[in-house]
């Protein structure tokens, strides 16, 4: 079992030689052993990456000492070397971490946590998230929850973790009123979540049941309404339907699936130390919980950009011609087709496709135009460049022209060197490993969980259309004489209304994800904003935008409290897809109607600075707005609402409801159900 | 046995987090600062997976000394 992790003869004699060279306190010779045998893997193994961080924290670099500690990551999922990266881990200072949020969660199980909890934090921050963790007393995930005075609680969390499994579940080997007991044992699980809800505002993420493979049944055991086995999947069905906006469910017994049941249960572990999950898998549960974490923070990719030759079809067009490309016939052909309907799928839950290609455009664009097994058509991608320059630069104009930061990309190309480059170039953007075998894109794309999603929002559905229609507005800007006859022709709409309780799912995702325009970027939980929602002195809402290209959808949030005549906002961002459409002039139009309407006298901002939302600066000076303090950066300003002027006349119409598109862009592929 | 001496040894340096660690064959639990029941499970586990072998139950529960361990290993992987 496991013998891939038996290291190869160099590895081992590399890890031998730098042990000597430890011995005699030679650091320094002992990483060049060590960095030189890494040069020959583009993942070097776990063995050697928590051996060159070892030798960094022993010279004392600690930012590489990070990068090599969660460069096991990638390595694989290695039990023993995760745990000891995760402890080199666990003394640095915040700053060193880089990380691109942070959170407090909860662990709570039913089985031995103390080894999953250094994993889950490694995992979590080879994300970017700097988890604080809090694990409950063994087993007491139930009494943690229903106590509204218990440690859990007072600790804070911004998510609950129940890491529970299927002995914990009151449910008999055999059941005659199947139905009942399954209702009686989901409406335990109803009411911990309810307890949870009501004592804090954390997120709960719950652990699904991975059904066990011993099963006295047998086949018969899938037939029986009434057998353990049919009353936990029915369990699971339950869970996942019922489960709120504020519950995310991690489908383990998939994910136990994926890893082979026979290795994720291991008696013998449990019975040593009630390990419920075998020690090998827990590494995979790590980072599959802290998948769904980021997806829930906003810190999932958004667009995957990607080769052409050898990467979507096989062979090269500049050689082979359209007709002598593999796609679609036989065993190869087939494996690129496969790959990209796997695409259509991530394009069609919100990923963002774009093209980066070493070709000359007209030959890059032939297979799309002219080959009938394409499944990709050039519409689906958002951008498009093809040319010889080095593909960092390529990228950094694609992450320009769609205005997403690089940490939103993914880079995917079947040449090593090319995937080495941008690593090296563009540490930020997620650059995967490609298997040689085009018949294993699928899995290796699939298995870097780069893409996880905790919702589904129509946004989410229709943004590759939202960034094609941006870079077509774009165009018609460079087109269009004055600015101001640009934003008339994109005839635009806006409806400004309070947060409703069908919006906060939405709004809690642009909470979490937007940088740019973002004046204080507070990071409100679903928890908090609902509490807002119940504040009377609490002025809400969100604007929608929909021009003659396409419905953006909702993209702009602003939340403020009114302070006796002074009605300070709290909270102001926009989602980067429409910044330069005057939106938020027509928010600031909306937000004195309704503090006039309060009685207020005057509103007040606050710019509070960080390394993305350099772009709003001087948003409140340009909306005629008077800075009155400063302090570290973070300045104030104030605006009263005696001013009737506002700076720039409106290109916006506020409306109720959107008026239909026109007939020749709404061809069906904007319509899709919610 | 010199290069099962050697894997163990990094097996044991992963675990107990240092590179300075050495084993010998008289060496049982309390010669080894750090090793308690967590470090145990974690030990055996790490141990399993470097070599590509399963412990019994039985073999798992106990374990006298590190040269007792190495002949396990050795009878294993033959």
């Amino acid at each position: 079992m496991n013998a891939h992790f038996v290291q190869s003869a160099s590895v081992q004699s590399a890890l031998h030689q730098a042990n000597q060279l430890l011995s005699a306190n030679d650091c320094r010779g002992a990483l060049e052993v060590c960095l030189s045998a890494a040069d020959a893997y583009e993942h070097p193994p776990g063995a050697l990456c928590l051996k060159i961080a070892r030798c960094y924290q022993r010279l004392g670099d600690t930012d590489a000492m990070v990068h090599w500690a969660l460069s096991a990551v990638d390595a694989g999922e290695e039990f023993a070397v995760w745990l000891a990266c995760a402890s080199l881990l666990k003394n640095v200072p915040a700053a060193s971490l880089k990380a691109r949020r942070s959170a407090r969660l909860a662990v709570l199980s039913s089985y031995t946590t103390v080894q999953f909890v250094p994993l889950l934090q490694i995992a979590a921050l080879r994300q970017g998230i700097a988890l604080e963790i809090h694990e409950g007393p063994f087993g007491q995930y139930q009494q943690e929850v229903l106590n509204p005075s218990s440690v859990t609680y007072a600790f804070k969390p911004d998510f609950l973790l129940l890491a529970v499994d299927e002995r914990e579940t009151n449910l008999p080997n055999h059941c005659a009123q199947p139905l009942e007991a399954v209702e009686k044992e989901m409406a335990r699980w109803r009411s911990l979540w309810q307890h949870a809800e009501e004592n804090s505002t954390a997120t709960i993420i719950q652990h699904n049941f991975a059904l066990s493979p011993e099963d006295a049944l047998g086949h018969l055991g899938s037939r029986l309404a009434g057998s353990r086995y049919r009353m936990l999947q029915e369990l699971n069905r339950r869970l996942a339907e019922e489960a709120g906006e504020n519950v995310l469910v991690l489908d383990c017994d998939r994910i136990a699936g994926t890893f082979g049941k026979e290795r994720w249960f291991d008696p013998r572990y449990w019975l040593l130390s009630r390990q419920a999950v075998a020690l090998d898998a827990l590494p995979l549960l790590a980072r599959h919980t802290a998948a769904l974490l980021a997806a829930r923070l906003g810190l999932s990719r958004k667009c995957l950009v990607l080769d052409l030759d050898n990467t979507l079809w096989g062979g090269t067009v500049g050689e082979d011609g359209v007709s002598g490309l593999q796609i679609g016939d036989g065993p190869k052909g087939e494996a690129y087709l496969a790959f990209q309907e796997y695409l259509r799928a991530l394009k069609s839950k919100g990923i963002v496709l774009a093209v980066c290609s070493k070709n000359d455009e007209a030959a890059a664009k032939a297979p799309f135009e002219k080959h009938p097994r394409m499944l990709l058509r050039l519409d689906d991608f958002a951008a498009f460049v093809a040319n010889w320059r080095p593909k960092p630069e390529n990228l950094i104009s694609i992450s320009r022209t769609l205005n997403l930061g690089l940490d939103s990309f993914v880079f995917l190309d079947d040449n090593p060197a090319e995937r080495l480059a941008m690593r090296r170039a563009l540490p930020a953007v997620e650059t995967p490993a490609l298997p040689d075998d085009p018949a294993l894109y699928v899995r290796a794309l699939n298995r870097t969980l780069l893409f996880e999603t905790a919702v589904l929002t129509e946004e989410d559905r229709r943004r590759a259309e939202q960034y094609a229609a941006r870079a077509k507005a774009d165009e018609a800007r460079a087109s269009a004489g004055s600015l101001a006859d640009f934003y008339s022709s994109l005839k635009m709409q806006a409806i400004i209304e309070p947060i409703s309780p069908e919006q906060l799912l939405r709004v809690v995702q642009l909470l979490g994800k937007t940088n740019q325009f973002n004046l204080t970027t507070r990071r409100h939980s679903l928890g908090t904003v609902s509490e807002f929602l119940k504040d009377p002195s609490c002025v809400h809402f969100t604007a929608r935008l929909r021009d003659c290209f396409t419905d953006h959808g909702l993209v702009a949030l602003l939340i403020a409290f009114v302070h006796g005549e002074t009605l300070s906002i709290d909270t102001w961002l926009m989602s980067c897809r429409v910044i330069g459409r005057t939106l938020e002039f027509e928010m600031l139009r909306y937000l004195c109607e309704k503090g006039r309407e309060r009685g207020c006298r005057s509103i007040r901002g606050l710019y509070i600075p960080t390394e993305k939302n350099g772009l709003v600066r001087d948003l409140f000076s340009d909306l005629g707005f008077r800075l009155i303090e400063e302090t570290n950066g973070t300045t104030t300003w104030e605006r009263s609402l005696d001013d009737e002027s506002l700076p720039q006349r409106s290109f916006i119409q506020r409306v109720a409801s959107f008026d239909a598109l026109p007939e020749e862009i709404n061809d069906g592929r904007l319509a899709r159900p919610a | 046995m010199a290069d099962l001496h050697d894997q163990l040894e990094g097996v044991f340096q992963t675990i107990f987090n240092n590179d300075q660690l050495q084993l010998r064959d008289d060496m049982s639990p309390p010669d080894i600062p750090g090793w308690d029941s967590v470090a145990h499970v974690n030990l055996m586990f790490g141990i399993e997976q470097t070599f590509g072998i399963r412990f019994t139950g039985d073999e798992l529960a106990r374990l006298e000394t590190i040269g007792e361990l190495k002949r396990i290993l050795a009878s294993r992987m033959r």
